[in-house]
């Protein structure tokens, strides 16, 4: 019989993006979501985001890489883990979040300023052990440049309310003692992890 | 009761008064916090997305094998590093394989975890170690009529769900309100995300929100908000002034930790109450009750 019917574009299935975010940590669990939208209607920021987590999912199983990767969703997701708690199928959907953060910024897209956030918040933490709030600001509008520094402007009232009241700290906290060890088990939990992933 | 004790970057810094009235309250209950020797930072909801899960538990694994060999239960004070911990702790205790491979990790800086301990956080700790009788017994200055809403936030009751209190719309930081005298209102967004760490990144993301737990906490007639979070008490007391000039609102709703209302009404030391590092001042409020 003559194939009549061509499959539309949405309907192709790019497994290769799919399998990859499914190797993630939590990346599996995506398989389980029935799609019945709890999280949708549970999300603190929904009304924000390009798509529900629930849509996000099924875009990651259709395999659109360029949407999912471009969307704010998991950037807008605060973690506060509404939806994780509230999941029928018990999917970690924040976990799967963070996973998401990773993939993105490892792939170069960090369009979103809280990716920025994220990367000035690693760099304290891998530099002191502990995480100095001035220094996560400094660095995160070092990467964002001049535009957001401006706009921070705006917020100087914010600063200086929590300057005169005690808040802000002008230097950081030392750094921890056992600074090494902390880098040396940093690294070896990296190689670990790469490993599980690519099983 | 001796208990190690995880203070978390932020008692060092925005949250100075978080430190402050729990050691004070702490020491008020004859709980003894020890503070974990060199402990690092848990990663919070954060480094988990450039380093990914595994590291960012391995890491917060560290400050656990460390409390270890005391044997004592685990206090945290703040509420992301309450989910970081508990989390991690669990996973510790109940997934073998993820414990063979973090102590893998861990063993490059000479540390190993059996997960032996328990996380809990302060808020659980006063009640169910102390229990509200005890605290009542505590209470020298009762706050009688005044009204307060109990904002829990998200992850301290969703970290781990029914852990010590219901997810949905918990009761205990209610409860607690009332063992101090004062009146617990009626406050729906109780346990509602405040923006988290979108403060810095995208400030409208903290308005937005802060802006309805205002409403939420107003209309049931709330003269001041406690909770438990720094990350909470932060967004609504540093940002209010702007959610009022973005929004048109005129809020001017004092924020404390639930600890700077029991010191209070323990009557500790003014010091205990950690007051000036309020930005809303929390003075109208508590006038009646000779503070200010
Ligand atoms: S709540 Fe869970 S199962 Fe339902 S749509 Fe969301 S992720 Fe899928
Ligand atoms: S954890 Fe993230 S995705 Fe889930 S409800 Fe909260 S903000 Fe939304």
């Amino acid at each position: 019989m003559e194939q009549t019917t061509k499959l539309p574009e949405s309907v192709k299935y790019d497994l290769t993006f799919a399998r990859e975010i499914y190797s993630l940590e939590n990346g599996s669990y995506i398989k389980q979501c029935m799609q019945c939208g709890m999280c949708a209607i549970s999300c603190a920021t929904r009304d924000i985001m390009d798509y529900s987590p629930r849509r996000l999912f099924n875009l990651i199983k259709l395999g659109k890489k360029d949407e999912v990767l471009k969307s704010n969703t998991f950037w807008y997701c605060t973690s506060c883990c509404t939806c994780k708690a509230r999941c029928p199928r018990g999917i970690p959907l924040v976990d799967v979040m963070h996973d998401l953060k990773r993939y993105a910024i490892k792939n170069g897209y960090v369009d979103y300023p809280q990716a920025a956030f994220c990367k000035a918040f690693w760099a304290e933490v891998a530099g002191r052990g502990k995480v100095f709030e001035g220094g996560v600001t400094a660095r995160f509008y070092l990467i964002r440049g001049l535009d957001e520094v401006l706009k921070a402007m705006e917020m100087k009232d914010i600063g200086i309310n929590m300057l005169k009241r005690g808040r802000l700290p002008m230097f950081p906290p030392k750094k921890i003692k056992g600074m090494g060890n902390l880098k040396k088990i940093i690294r070896k939990a990296q190689e670990i992890q790469r490993k599980e992933e690519a099983r | 009761m001796k208990y190690s004790f995880y203070p978390g970057c932020s008692m060092e810094a925005t949250a100075q008064a978080n430190l402050v009235s729990i050691k004070a309250v702490a020491s008020a209950l004859d709980l003894q916090l020890e503070e974990i020797h060199d402990w690092n930072c848990c990663g919070a909801t954060v480094a988990s997305g450039v380093v990914g899960d595994f590291t960012q538990q391995v890491m917060t694994g560290r400050n656990l094998a460390i409390a270890e060999p005391k044997g004592q239960d685990v206090v945290v004070g703040c509420s992301s590093c309450y989910l970081s911990l508990a989390v991690t702790n669990k996973r510790f205790r109940e997934d073998e394989h993820f414990r063979a491979l973090a102590n893998e990790a861990l063993a490059e800086g000479g540390y190993k975890y059996n997960g032996t301990l328990r996380v809990r956080q302060f808020l659980e700790v006063v009640i169910n170690d102390v229990g509200f009788e005890k605290i009542a017994k505590k209470v020298k200055r009762p706050l009688k009529g005044l009204k307060v809403a109990g904002y829990v936030g998200c992850q301290t009751v969703r970290a781990i769900p029914y852990e010590f209190d219901d997810p949905e719309y918990p009761v205990l930081m209610d409860r607690l309100t009332e063992a101090l005298g004062a009146t617990a209102t009626p406050f729906p967004m109780k346990a509602r995300c405040c923006g988290s760490s979108n403060a810095i990144a995208d400030t409208k993301i903290v308005l937005d929100s802060a802006l309805k737990i205002f409403e939420s906490a107003s209309q049931g007639g709330a003269q001041l908000m406690v909770t438990p979070c720094p990350m909470c008490q932060l967004n609504l007391d540093a940002y209010q002034q702007l959610v009022n000039k973005v929004h048109g609102t005129s809020y001017n709703m004092p924020i404390l930790f639930f600890t700077q209302l029991m010191a209070i009404a323990f009557d500790l030391p003014p010091d205990a109450w950690a007051l000036k590092y309020n930005i809303v001042p929390p003075g109208a409020a508590l006038a009646s009750f000779g503070v200010g």
